[in-house]
C-alpha cells in the first residue's frame, strides 16, 4: 500500500548542514514504495544558503519555511479578533504559569489532564486565529501579549518564580514564545498541504513536531514522532548555560514541557531512539503503549570484511576509538592500562581519534604527558629504537587508514567514558565482531546487552581486570565478538531501522486511516475516487502514481477535472 | 560515524580534565585518611563530573546522607533549577544514570532529582537581581552623521548668498541633494534608525514607508517657499510666483537640518532612559507611568533646543525668526521619526500626509480663487491669514498634527513592548 508521508524536520533534512540528514536520507531512499512530502523548517540563514542534498525521486514536494526570521504580514486586528487573541494567549500564559503542583494537589490525573487540555486548546486557538485572520506574528509581539503574560504571572496560584517576573523578563518570554510559535503562522495546513498526507512523521520533537500537531488538529492526520534526543532535556541544558532570570527559565521550561506532553498525547506513535529517551518521554507524559523503541541504524557494510575475519586482530592490542574529550576519561583508561601491563607486559594500547577545540586539545596533551610518564619507551633489544606502548593516532594515518581497519587491529575495544549518549563507537566495534569492555554509562548496557563486559565508570581497576580477562582468553573473546556482531546486525543496521519504520507507517495508517471525501472540479463529492487498487502494496504503475492512487485513474477523471486532493509536483517551493 | 549519537549527546563537564590531578592523588593515596579534604575539592567546579564515584566515596567515608554530598557537589545546579527535570537533565549530563541513582536508594534519576529539588532551600531574596542591560553607547558614527545635514545646509546657504544667476541655481540644486542624502544617512544610523529596534513591536512593517518620506519632503519644501507663495497667491495671483521662488526662506530649513543632532541625542536619551526604567520597573503599569514623563521631558528639551537654533539661524541669516512654523514642524517631524523608529509606521504616515494635504489645499484654494466665480474658495485661507499672517497656515497644520502624534506617542511609545531589547530572539 502506498502511503503518502509528510516528513517534518527542523534544521535537518534536506539541508546540507542539517541534523540527522543521513538518517532521514536513508529512510526516504529505503522506503521507495512510499511517497514523501518534506516540510522543513530551517534554523539559520546560513543553513538556507548552503542548499539541499540531492533528493530521491520518491520525494514529491519540498516546502520550507524559516524559523529564524518572521515577516510581519501587517494584518491589524479588529476589536473582536483582538479579544479572541487576548483570550487564547491569556489561556496559554495561564497554563504556563500554573504551578505543576496545582494539578497534582487536587485530584491527580484529572487535574493534569485539564491542564494539558488548557494548553492544547490555547495553542489550537492561536493556530486557528492565525489560519483565519493571519497577523499572528505581530500580535505575539504586541503589548496585548505582554499584558496577558503579566496578568497570568500575577494571578493567584501562579508559580513562585513566575510571580517574580519583571518587565524585561516578560518581554524576553514573549519574544521566545513568538519564536517558538512561528510554525502556527505557516500556510502548510491547507488541504493541499499537510492536509493531503496520510501520515505526518516528525523527525524530531519540539518545533519539528508542532506542524504535525496542528495538521492533526486541523485535518486529523495521524502523527508519528521520532526522537533520538529529548528536546526538553536539550532545552534544560541550554538554559542552564545562559544567565536569564529564574522567571524566564521557569516559564520557558513550562512551555517546552507542556508542548512535549501535548505532542506525546496527540501522537499516534512515538519512537524513541533508545531507552534513555524513552524514559524522558514517559516522564513527560507519553503513554507507554504508544512508545516503540527504534534503534538508529548504521551502515554495517564497511565493517563486513573485518567482522567476518576476527583472526586479523593483534591479540595483544587494546583499541580505543572516539573523539578525544574530557568526558571520555582517557586518564582512567591509562591508569587501567598500567594495571593491565602488570599482568600482561606485552600489551599495547592504541588511542585512535582526534581532538577538536581548545579544551580537547589541552586534554589530549595532558593524556600524552601522562602516558609518557606512566610508560617508558620500550625497545625489542639493545640495538632497536624504542617505542611507547601507548600510541595516539588519527583515522587516516598510516597505521589506521580506515575506521574498520582501526577496529580490526585490536583484540579488545575499550570504552572508558564517564558520560555518553548512544556511543556509536561501541556499535561499530560490535559490527567488527570485537570483544568490548565498556563503562556503564548512557545507553551502553542497552547496546551491548551481555555481548561484552561492562564495568562501573571511573574504576580503573575493574576496567583493567576486565581487559586482562579478555586478553587471556581468546576463545571467550571470539565468542563475545561473534555474539556482539550478531546482536548489532539484528538491532542496529539501517535495514532494521527502515523495516521498523515501514511497519510503523502501515500500522499507523491502518489504525487511523484518513478518509477524505474527494471532490471533483465543481465541488461535488466524487464517487469511487479512491479505487481499490490504491491499497495494493507497492508501486504498481509508473509515474503519476500519487495522482492515480489518491484521486482515481486519470482516464476516469481527466486532467481538467482532477480532484482537488491531487497536488502538483513542484520541484521545490518556499512557503515564505 | 553517523551523527545520530550526537543529537542528544550530554554536555561534557566544563573542565579541562574530568579527572584532574587532585583526584589522581586521591585515587593513589589512602582514601580514608584524607576524607575531610575532599569537601574543598568538591567545591571546585572542575571536579563536578565525579558524581559516578560518589557512592563509593561516601560509602567509604560513611556519611549517613549520601544525597547531601551529591547536593553539595551540584549546589549551583540545584539552586538554579526551576523544576526537578532541570536537575535531572543536569545530573545526567554529569554522568549520573539510573544505576547511580540506585545507590542513593532511588528508583531513577528523576526521583533522585525530585528529592534534591525538594531539599534545596530556595530563598526568594537570594534570587539574583537582573543586571540592567547596557544601553548602546554613544558612537562616533551617528554623532558625526547627525551633525552633517546642518553643516551641509549651512554651506549651501552660504553658497547661495555668495553666488548669482545660474551658478546660484546649481548651488541650490546640489545643496538640496547633498542635504537630503545627509539627512537620510543621519536617520539610517544611531538612535533614530529603525534598525536600532530589530524587534518591531507594532503591527506594521519596520522600514520607513515611502509615503512618510514624500510627505516630509513636501513639508520641508513648503517651509522653504510656501509662505511667500501663499502671500503671492492671495495678493497678486500668478504674477508673484517667480519673486516668491527667488526669495527662499532658508532660516527655518537651516534650523531644522541643524536640529538633526539634538533630535538624535534626544532619541538616544529616551531610549537609554526607557531601558533603565524597563530594568527597574516591576509591572507594565509602573513602566508606562515612568516613561511618560521621560517622553514629555525629552520632547520639551528638543523643542527648546530647536527654538534656540531658530533664533541663531535667524540672527545669522538676518531673516525674521519664524518660531511657530519651524518649531511646530520640527516637533511633528521628531515625533514621526520616533514612532517610525520604534516600528509604529502607520500613524506618522497618515498624519504627515494630512498635514501636507492641508497645506496643499490652502495653496490650491488661494490660487483657484483667481478663477472667475471661485473667489469664495479663498475665504477660509483669508480668514486665517488675516488673523495670524501667512505663517499661520503651516503653523496651525503642523501644530495640530504634532499634537495628535504626541497623544499617539504617549500611548504607544510608553508601552514596554515598544522597548524590547535588541538582540533578543524575535
Amino acid at each position: 500500500m502506498l502511503v503518502r508521508i509528510g516528513l517534518l524536520t527542523e534544521g535537518g533534512y534536506p539541508y546540507v548542514s542539517g541534523d540527522a540528514r543521513l538518517w532521514c536520507d536513508r529512510l526516504v531512499r529505503g522506503l521507495g514504495g512510499h511517497e514523501f512530502d518534506i516540510y522543513a523548517l530551517s534554523r539559520s540563514e546560513r543553513q538556507e544558503d548552503e542548499g539541499w542534498i540531492e533528493l530521491p525521486p520518491q520525494v514529491s514536494r519540498v516546502r520550507t519555511a524559516p524559523l529564524w526570521t518572521a515577516e510581519d504580514d501587517g494584518v491589524g486586528y479588529g476589536r473582536r479578533t483582538r479579544r479572541r487573541f487576548a483570550e487564547c494567549y491569556g489561556e496559554l500564559a495561564a497554563a504556563l504559569c500554573a504551578g505543576p503542583d496545582a494539578g497534582n494537589a487536587s485530584d491527580g490525573p484529572d487535574a493534569s489532564t485539564t491542564e494539558a487540555d488548557r494548553f492544547g486548546n490555547a495553542l489550537y486557538g492561536l493556530a486557528e486565529l492565525a489560519r483565519d485572520e493571519g497577523g499572528l506574528v505581530g500580535a505575539l509581539r504586541s503589548e496585548a501579549a505582554v499584558r496577558a503574560l503579566e496578568r497570568a504571572c500575577r494571578a493567584p496560584g501562579a508559580l513562585g518564580a513566575a510571580r517574580e517576573a519583571r518587565v524585561p523578563d516578560l518581554l524576553t518570554v514573549a519574544a521566545h514564545l513568538e519564536r517558538a510559535l512561528r510554525p502556527l503562522s505557516l500556510d502548510w495546513y491547507e488541504d493541499d498541504g499537510l492536509g493531503s498526507v496520510d501520515l505526518c512523521h516528525a523527525a524530531a520533537g519540539g518545533p519539528a513536531a508542532l506542524p504535525g500537531l496542528l495538521a492533526h488538529h486541523f485535518s486529523d492526520v495521524p502523527l508519528l514522532v521520532t526522537e533520538y534526543g529529548v528536546p526538553l532535556r536539550a532545552h534544560y541544558l541550554a538554559s542552564g548555560a545562559d544567565d536569564s532570570a529564574p522567571a524566564v527559565r521557569s516559564l520557558l521550561a513550562a512551555f517546552h514541557g507542556r508542548l512535549a506532553s501535548e505532542i506525546y498525547r496527540k501522537a499516534a506513535l512515538v519512537t524513541p531512539g533508545n531507552t534513555h529517551t524513552r524514559r524522558w518521554q514517559e516522564r513527560c507524559g507519553a503513554d507507554r503503549e504508544k512508545l516503540r523503541t527504534v534503534y538508529p541504524g548504521m551502515d554495517a557494510s564497511h565493517f563486513a570484511e573485518v567482522g567476518e575475519s576476527p583472526e586479523t586482530a593483534d591479540p595483544d592490542t587494546l583499541i580505543w576509538v572516539g573523539r578525544i574529550e574530557p568526558a571520555k576519561d582517557l586518564i582512567s583508561l591509562l591508569h587501567a592500562f598500567a594495571e593491565v601491563r602488570k599482568e600482561e607486559p606485552k600489551t599495547r594500547l592504541r588511542i585512535i581519534g582526534a581532538a577538536t577545540g581548545a579544551e580537547s586539545e589541552a586534554y589530549l596533551g595532558h593524556c600524552r604527558a601522562l602516558a609518557a610518564q606512566l610508560f617508558p619507551d620500550e625497545a625489542e633489544g639493545m640495538h632497536a629504537v624504542g617505542d611507547n606502548p601507548v600510541s595516539f593516532e588519527e583515522i587516516g594515518g598510516p597505521e589506521a587508514p580506515t575506521l574498520a581497519e582501526a577496529y580490526a587491529s585490536g583484540a579488545v575495544v575499550v570504552l572508558s567514558s564517564v558520560v555518553e549518549g548512544f556511543p556509536i563507537s561501541l556499535v561499530e566495534a560490535m559490527f567488527c565482531a570485537r570483544a568490548t569492555v565498556s563503562t556503564d554509562v548512557g545507553a551502553v548496557v542497552e547496546i551491548i546487552g551481555g555481548t561484552g563486559l561492562v564495568v562501573p565508570p571511573r574504576n580503573p581497576r575493574a576496567l583493567a581486570e576486565a581487559c586482562v580477562a579478555l586478553l587471556q582468553d581468546p576463545a571467550r573473546r571470539e565468542r563475545l565478538g561473534a555474539a556482539a556482531r550478531a546482536r548489532a546486525l539484528e538491532l542496529f543496521t539501517v535495514e532494521q531501522n527502515i523495516a521498523a519504520f515501514h511497519g510503523i507507517y502501515l500500522e499507523v495508517v491502518s489504525r487511523s486511516p484518513v478518509n477524505r471525501v474527494v471532490l471533483d472540479g465543481t465541488g461535488e463529492p466524487l464517487p469511487f475516487a479512491v479505487p481499490a487498487e490504491a491499497h495494493v502494496p507497492g508501486r504498481w504503475t509508473q509515474g503519476g502514481i500519487g495522482v492515480v492512487a489518491r484521486g482515481g485513474p486519470s482516464w476516469a477523471t481527466g486532467r481538467a477535472s482532477a480532484p482537488v486532493q491531487a497536488t502538483p509536483v513542484p520541484a521545490g517551493e518556499g512557503a515564505r | 560515524m553517523s551523527e545520530l549519537g550526537e543529537l542528544d549527546r550530554p554536555g561534557t563537564p566544563n573542565s579541562p580534565g574530568a579527572w584532574d590531578e587532585s583526584s589522581e592523588e586521591w585515587l593513589m593515596s589512602t582514601a580514608e585518611t584524607n576524607a575531610p579534604d575532599m569537601e574543598p575539592n568538591a567545591q571546585d567546579g572542575r571536579t563536578q563530573a565525579r558524581t559516578a564515584t560518589s557512592s563509593t566515596r561516601t560509602a567509604r567515608r560513611g556519611t549517613a546522607d549520601p544525597v547531601k554530598a551529591l547536593m553539595h557537589r551540584h549546589r549551583e545546579l540545584c539552586e538554579r533549577a526551576v523544576d526537578p527535570l532541570e536537575i535531572a537533565a543536569g545530573l545526567e549530563a554529569h554522568g549520573v544514570t539510573d544505576r547511580t541513582a540506585a545507590r542513593f536508594r532511588h528508583r531513577d534519576v528523576f526521583s533522585l532529582a525530585e528529592e534534591m529539588y525538594a531539599r534545596v532551600s530556595r530563598d526568594a531574596e537570594t534570587a539574583p537581581q537582573p543586571t540592567p542591560p547596557t544601553a548602546p553607547g554613544v558612537r562616533a558614527d551617528w554623532v558625526l552623521l547627525s551633525l552633517l545635514p546642518g553643516a551641509l545646509c549651512a554651506a549651501t546657504v552660504t553658497g547661495l548668498h555668495l553666488t548669482e544667476g545660474r551658478v546660484r541655481l546649481a548651488v541650490a540644486t546640489l545643496g538640496a541633494l547633498a542635504v537630503a542624502l545627509a539627512v537620510r544617512a543621519a536617520l539610517g544610523r544611531g538612535p533614530l534608525s529603525p534598525r536600532s529596534h530589530p524587534a518591531p513591536p507594532g503591527t506594521y512593517a519596520s522600514h520607513t514607508p515611502a509615503s512618510t518620506r514624500a510627505w516630509t519632503y513636501w513639508l520641508l519644501a513648503y517651509a522653504l517657499l510656501g509662505d511667500d507663495l501663499l502671500t503671492a497667491a492671495l495678493t497678486g495671483g500668478l504674477d508673484g510666483i517667480p519673486a516668491a521662488a527667488g526669495d527662499l526662506a532658508t532660516a527655518p530649513v537651516l534650523a531644522l537640518t541643524a536640529a538633526c543632532a539634538p533630535a538624535a541625542w534626544c532619541a538616544h536619551l529616551f531610549a537609554g532612559g526607557a531601558r533603565r526604567k524597563l530594568a527597574a520597573s516591576r509591572g507594565l503599569a509602573d513602566f508606562t507611568a515612568a516613561v511618560k514623563p521621560l517622553l514629555l521631558g525629552v520632547f520639551a528639551l528638543f523643542l527648546c533646543t530647536l527654538a534656540a537654533l531658530v533664533a541663531v539661524s535667524g540672527t545669522v541669516l538676518h531673516e525674521p525668526a519664524a518660531y511657530t512654523t519651524t518649531v511646530t514642524l520640527g516637533a511633528l517631524l521628531l515625533l514621526a521619526r520616533l514612532l517610525t523608529a520604534h516600528g509604529f509606521t502607520h500613524a506618522p504616515a497618515v498624519l504627515l500626509g494630512a498635514a501636507a494635504a492641508t497645506e496643499a489645499a490652502a495653496l490650491a484654494t488661494a490660487f483657484a480663487s483667481h478663477l472667475p466665480g471661485c473667489a469664495f474658495l479663498a475665504v477660509p485661507v483669508d480668514v486665517v491669514v488675516a488673523a495670524w499672517g501667512a505663517a499661520g497656515i503651516p503653523a496651525a497644520t503642523c501644530a495640530g498634527a504634532a499634537l495628535v502624534l504626541l497623544l499617539h506617542a504617549t500611548r504607544t511609545l510608553t508601552r514596554a513592548s515598544a522597548h524590547a531589547i535588541p538582540g533578543e530572539p524575535g
